[in-house]
Formats: C-alpha cells, sequence, structure tokens
C-alpha cells in the first residue's frame, strides 16, 4: 500500500530544495523526484525539527541537515508513522504545561529541603580524620599568630578542660589579633581573637564565648555549614547570579540562627556544669548590644562560623543566659586571679607571634 | 542556479511578532521560575527556534537547530570543571591568607584571573561556533574546526597590548579579535574571510575616550565666562555658590547622559565596521544602523523595561534579534549547487562557559 501527496525535501548535502513526493512503503518511505529517487528512509530515524510558518519540519538521524517539509493536511496513514509535535520540551510536553508546573514546583520545595536539612544527618558521617585535615590545610599554624607562654597556655587548658569532657580532640588558640572575636573552623579548631580576650572583665566572659564556639564543634555546625553551602550552589547553581546568591545568602542566615541558639544553649549548659557564673557572659552581651558593627570583625566567609558575624539579638541572647543563673547556686570563678592575668596578658608577653591579620606585609 | 541579491529589497527579513513572542516569553519565564531556572536552557532554545524560523534569508528561513540539553550538558560542564575548582582555589587561598602566605596567595589569585580571562576569550570563541554549527539554511549548517584554544591566548595578549597604553588601543584589540574569531568561521563549504580595519574607529574612540575630560573643560571654561560677565570677581558671594552648584548638576548629567550616548555611538561604528569588513565566498555584509538607530533602540529597551515594571526584560532576546535582523543587509551571489554541506565537526554540548559569564556571543 503507498500514498503520494506534496512536500519539500533537503538532502542535506547541497542547498538545492527539492519538490518530492512521499512514497510510503511499510515502516519505509521513497522520496521521489522527477527524475530521481531518493531513499528508502526508516520511520524509525524520522526526528521531529520545528513547526515553520504552516509547515512541518522533519530531519533524518544521521544525515545532517537532511529535511523534509510537509505541509497542508498529511494523510492520516503518514502522520501515524511521523514523530509528535515538540513544544516545551520532552517532559513537559508528555504532562501538559499546567502539570508539569505543579510537579515541578514540587520537585523544586523537596530539592531545597533535602539540600538544607540534610547536612545535619550528613555532616556526623564525615570522618574525624576530613575534619581534621580540611582545618589543617585551612589554618595551619595561623602564620605564627598563635600567642604561647607556659602559664598563659596552662590556663587556657584548665579552662577548656572545665567546659568540655574531651578536650584532647579540640584545638583552642588565642590569636594576636586586634579583633572583638572567636571563630569555630573544621577540626576541632577554636580561636579566639587577642582582642576579646582583653576587653573580658572576667574569665567567665571569655569562658562563655569559649563553650560557645566548642558547642559549634561538638554540634558539627562548621561541617554543616560547609555541606549546605556547597548544596546549595549546586541546587541554586540554575538560577543566574544576583537572585541566586541573595536567596541563597538568606537561607544560609536563616540556618546560622539556628546554630547560633544551638550554641548558646550548649554553652550555658557546659558553665553550668562547670559551676561558671552565667553572668559574665550576659554582661558581655550586654556590652556588645551597645557596640556597633565598627569594632567587629569581619565575617571569615563561608563554612566559619564567627562569633559576631551572625548575632544581631545580642540583647535577647543576654537575657537567655541571665535566665539560666540558677539562685542560690555556689559559682567559681573561672580561673583565679593569676591564671586569668596570664591569659589576658598571654599575646603582651609573647614577643614571637606575629600580629594583625594575614594581609599586612611585615 | 544562483540567486542574484542586487534586485532584491533586502536578503534578510524578520517577520516575526512580539505577540507570538510572549505566548512562548510567559511560559518560559514560568516554567524556569518552577525549575529553579535549569528550564532557561530549554526556554533559550524555543526562543531562538522561533526567531531564527522567523528570519528569512532570501527565499527560505533560518533553522535554530540546538537544543537545551546541550546548553544544560555545557552548563554543567563548566560547574564541574569551572565552578568546583575556583571554590577549592579561593578555599586555598583563603587557608594561605590565614597562615600568612600572602605572597602565594596572591600568585593563586592572579593564575586564577587568568585562568578566567582565557576561558572568557575561549567562550566567545566558542559560543560563535556553536550558534554557526546550529543554524540551518536550506539544509546546510555554519561551524569551525578550530577547537578556539589558540584564540583564547590572542585574547589575553590582545586585550592586554588594548590596555597597555592607557587604553588607546581598545578599538585595534576589538577589530583584531572579531577578525581573528570570524576568520576561523565557515559556512557550509565557505570560509567567512573578516577584514575590518580598525583606524576608522578611533575619532569615535578618542570621542568616547575624551568626553570626561571634554565635559570638565566646558564647565570650567563656561565658569569662568559666567564669572567674567558677572563683573567684579570678589561680588560673586552667594550667586557664584548657586552657578557653581548648577554647573556641578550640569556636569554630573552630562557623563550620564553624554558618556552612554558616546558609547554607543562607538560602538554603532564598531559593529559597522566589523561587519562591513565580512565576506563569506561571494557574499558582502553590511549593518546599516547607525548611531541614532542604536540610540533610539536603546531608549525604547529601557522605556520597555521601566513601564513594564522589569517584566519586559523578557522581551530582550525578541528586540535584539529584530534590530539585528532589520538592519542587516548583504550583497552578492549565493549559487545553491555550490553551496554544500559543511563537513566541520559538531560538538555536543553548547555555550555553558558564555553561559556562565553571561556574555554575547557576537
Ligand atoms: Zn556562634
Amino acid at each position: 500500500m503507498s500514498s503520494f501527496f506534496d512536500a519539500w525535501h533537503y538532502d542535506g548535502r547541497s542547498a538545492v530544495r527539492r519538490k518530492v513526493e512521499v512514497q510510503t512503503i511499510g515502516q519505509q518511505f521513497f522520496l521521489l523526484e522527477t527524475e530521481r529517487r531518493h531513499g528508502p528512509f526508516a520511520f524509525a530515524d524520522v526526528e521531529y525539527v520545528q513547526h515553520k510558518g504552516d509547515v512541518d519540519v522533519y530531519g533524518l538521524s544521521g544525515v545532517d541537515g537532511w529535511r523534509l517539509m510537509l505541509s497542508g493536511p498529511v494523510p492520516a496513514e503518514l502522520s501515524a508513522h511521523l514523530p509528535s509535535r515538540r513544544r516545551y520540551g520532552g517532559w513537559v510536553d508528555r504532562l501538559g504545561l499546567g502539570k508539569a508546573t505543579v510537579v515541578f514546583s514540587v520537585a523544586r520545595a523537596a530539592a531545597i529541603a533535602v539540600v538544607l536539612l540534610s547536612p545535619q544527618w550528613l555532616a556526623p558521617l564525615i570522618p574525624q580524620s576530613v575534619d581534621k585535615k580540611l582545618g589543617d590545610a585551612l589554618v595551619g599554624d595561623f602564620g605564627g599568630r598563635f600567642c604561647s607562654t607556659p602559664a598563659g597556655k596552662a590556663a587556657l587548658k584548665k579552662l577548656v578542660a572545665s567546659l568540655d569532657s574531651s578536650p584532647d580532640d579540640l584545638q583552642v588558640e588565642v590569636a594576636k589579633i586586634d579583633m572583638i572575636n572567636a571563630v569555630a573552623l573544621p577540626g576541632g579548631k577554636v580561636i579566639l581573637f587577642d582582642g576579646l580576650v582583653k576587653q573580658a572583665r572576667s574569665p567567665d566572659e571569655v569562658a562563655g564565648v569559649l563553650a560557645h564556639e566548642i558547642g559549634h564543634v561538638r554540634e558539627k555546625h562548621v561541617m554543616q555549614a560547609l555541606l549546605r553551602q556547597m548544596g546549595l550552589a549546586v541546587v541554586l547553581g540554575g538560577v543566574d547570579g544576583n537572585s541566586g546568591a541573595l536567596v541563597n545568602n538568606m537561607l544560609a542566615m536563616s540556618y546560622s540562627r539556628e546554630a547560633e541558639a544551638e550554641a548558646d544553649a550548649h554553652s550555658m549548659k557546659a558553665l553550668g556544669n562547670a559551676d561558671i557564673s552565667p553572668v559574665g557572659t550576659a554582661s558581655f552581651f550586654e556590652r556588645l548590644s551597645e557596640l556597633d558593627g565598627s569594632a567587629r570583625g569581619g565575617e571569615e566567609g563561608r563554612g566559619i562560623t564567627g562569633y559576631m558575624s551572625s548575632h544581631p539579638l545580642s540583647r535577647e541572647r543576654k537575657k537567655a543566659f541571665e535566665k539560666s543563673i540558677v539562685k542560690g547556686k555556689d559559682y567559681k570563678p573561672a580561673l583565679t586571679s593569676a591564671e586569668w592575668t596570664e591569659l589576658k596578658t598571654m599575646c603582651t608577653q609573647d614577643r614571637n607571634a606575629k600580629s594583625g591579620f594575614g594581609f599586612d606585609f611585615e | 542556479m544562483s540567486e542574484d541579491l542586487s534586485q532584491r529589497h533586502s536578503a534578510f527579513r524578520f517577520h516575526g511578532t512580539w505577540r507570538e513572542f510572549a505566548g512562548i516569553a510567559f511560559p518560559n519565564l514560568l516554567l524556569t521560575i518552577v525549575t529553579l531556572g535549569i528550564y532557561r536552557f530549554w526556554a533559550t532554545t524555543r526562543e531562538r527556534e522561533y526567531l531564527w524560523g522567523k528570519t528569512d534569508f532570501i527565499d527560505e528561513r533560518l533553522e535554530w537547530t540546538g537544543k537545551g540539553m546541550e546548553l544544560f550538558i555545557g552548563f554543567i560542564m563548566v560547574f564541574f570543571l569551572l565552578g568546583l575548582p575556583l571554590i577549592v582555589i579561593q578555599l586555598v587561598s583563603q587557608g594561605l591568607i590565614f597562615r600568612g602566605e600572602t605572597v602565594i596567595a596572591a600568585a593563586v589569585t592572579l593564575v586564577m584571573f587568568l585562568l578566567l580571562f582565557y576561558l572568557t576569550g575561549l567562550a566567545y570563541f566558542r559560543a560563535l561556533r556553536y550558534r554557526l554549527s546550529r543554524t540551518y539554511w536550506r539544509g546546510i549548517r555554519g561551524g569551525s574546526d578550530d577547537p578556539g584554544f589558540q584564540y583564547g591566548l590572542s585574547y589575553i595578549w590582545r586585550s592586554f597590548v588594548g590596555w597597555l597604553p592607557i587604553f588607546l588601543l581598545v578599538p585595534w584589540s576589538m577589530i583584531s579579535l572579531w577578525n581573528e574569531r570570524w576568520n576561523a568561521m565557515s559556512f557550509g563549504p565557505h570560509r567567512f574571510s573578516a577584514n575590518a580595519e580598525w583606524k576608522p574607529l578611533m575619532r569615535r574612540y578618542l570621542l568616547f575616550y575624551l568626553v570626561p575630560f571634554l565635559v570638565f573643560v566646558g564647565a570650567v571654561a563656561f565658569g569662568i565666562a559666567i564669572a567674567a560677565s558677572g563683573g567684579q570677581p570678589d561680588a560673586l558671594g552667594g550667586t557664584g555658590m548657586a552657578i557653581g552648584g548648577i554647573l556641578l548638576i550640569f556636569a554630573v548629567l552630562a557623563m550620564y547622559i553624554v558618556l552612554p550616548l558616546a558609547a554607543l555611538a562607538y560602538y554603532s561604528k564598531y559593529f559597522r565596521l566589523a561587519v562591513g569588513g565580512l565576506r563569506l565566498h561571494d557574499l558582502e555584509f553590511e549593518f546599516r544602523a547607525r548611531a541614532p538607530d542604536w540610540i533610539l533602540f536603546f531608549l525604547a529597551n529601557m522605556a520597555i523595561i521601566i513601564c513594564t515594571l522589569g517584566i519586559g526584560y523578557i522581551f530582550m532576546p525578541y528586540r535584539n534579534w529584530k534590530f539585528f535582523i532589520d538592519h542587516m543587509e548583504a550583497y552578492g551571489e549565493v549559487n545553491i549547487d555550490e553551496l554544500t554541506q559543511s563537513e566541520t565537526i559538531v560538538s555536543k554540548h553548547g555555550e555553558g562557559l558564555l553561559d556562565a559569564f553571561d556574555v554575547g556571543a557576537i
């Protein structure tokens, strides 16, 4: 059984336009010119190219530039062999625009949820050794900025031991940098900046901040933040430039608030266990809320949870710490006054430690 | 069989309408939003299919055969080959700064900058090649066998030479890069030849280059003239201050209005010269838009975007293409029998790099 009707054809080898008739023979067809016959071609190889004006354009897989252009009412027996039209692309065409929109919206929400929530489950699965290596690669000896005196180190060690049950997998250092800040980094590293230690009015204040940073380490916040940032970069990779970065930052911010609250809770508990009064930390926040941006250090980029970087709510945190005071409890100072002096002056005493940030050449 | 173009009104004709385009652009916007931007590759493809399909060259429409998946794969490749390494390099250099290795960090940053610059050049080249290889006319396409690696190097050194003499050789670098890019391209069996000259561009460039100085000199001269006509210099007082303020506002306005106009005037001349130097076998090209056309086009685009509160942005591909085709002209002959299929290789991935850097191809 065969049928004849009009069509145009380019053979893909030259730009000559040929008027042809389509001769269908089973699953194959020929294209007949006045003096030439092209083919046979298999219907299975025919691909839909596009709709131009009132013409449907078909191609042939494997033959570059081969075109068959059909216009007018195409007989049903031919069109049954031809691939269907494409509008939005495979998936959307199969579902229809409305349904596809709904499906994509749900998938989008699911993808974002997975990326935001999975770091909490994934972070503990990252081996300690990887975490450690990452921290070492990132920090090293901090450009020789860590301060060290025997007595100061001993005081710091005592402070850490009172706040954490397994202080051996923590590395707490004081860096000779004049900023009121502290950071928790991968590999259990906590760095207190000398500016923060110097301005503290009691060892209890330093203890509260230190316990907060240890909280970040113990709750695996650093690795979580790193994973979350990477995941968001992948998921939002399709969104161009600024809007993507904005969404990314907003999502990351809201999660860092949560992490800050967790770290604060950890800090209050640790202070309670060590019989250190939270009053010091509360008054630290009191002063901080009066202090404005200028004195605070900058954020150190992704994956590093800065103490100062993400807490606009100093006042509320102050209240939280005040509430955790247990009346009648016999609080002891975090360090003896001799120890406290040693810790506070450690960076002044240590003349070998370099000062400032990495940006200035010395 | 050949086509003589001298009798025709214009070899290029565009007969799309913005209403039809809206029918593509709005669903595209919707799908792009609900897929977190991933659909935009298919959106671009659908828009190009429409724009190409509504464009006549002589007696046959153009055909865009690019696929959304190609652009998507290109994007994914860039993400893994470029995005992730960049994040890692950033982390490493941050770590280096932490450690105080400022010199090494600076070196790493410099290498990263050069690499990005190289890839930008490569991206321009690849995008042009991709677009030509997906553009069909009468079943024949264009392309290039040059992978563009050499062009990437040219892009670096020519740009630097252009900037070196206080940016005075920028026209030379733009034109010579255009020529180098197009000389590597072909359509069907014919190679493009690009011989645009840069010297005729210098006057417009100097105009643009000198605008800030001219405005400054003009303002000063005007001020002196006013002061001189006002009689006693010591009697100026408040009036003098007012005149000074007006002059300042005038100068700022001039900068914001005159500078973009001068830039457009320069670009219009550049594009006219660049297209004018292009040949394909017996075909010569001309771009007829002059500076006032460009300025009107630019102002209309601004007006559309502002009046539609930004939604008009989705019509920009339509506006750009229409402007391009409306002013494009070709002279000479096309020998249909001679125009055989291009033998250039076809890459399977699209404009990933270009997409990542957010630049245009032509
Ligand atoms: Zn924190």
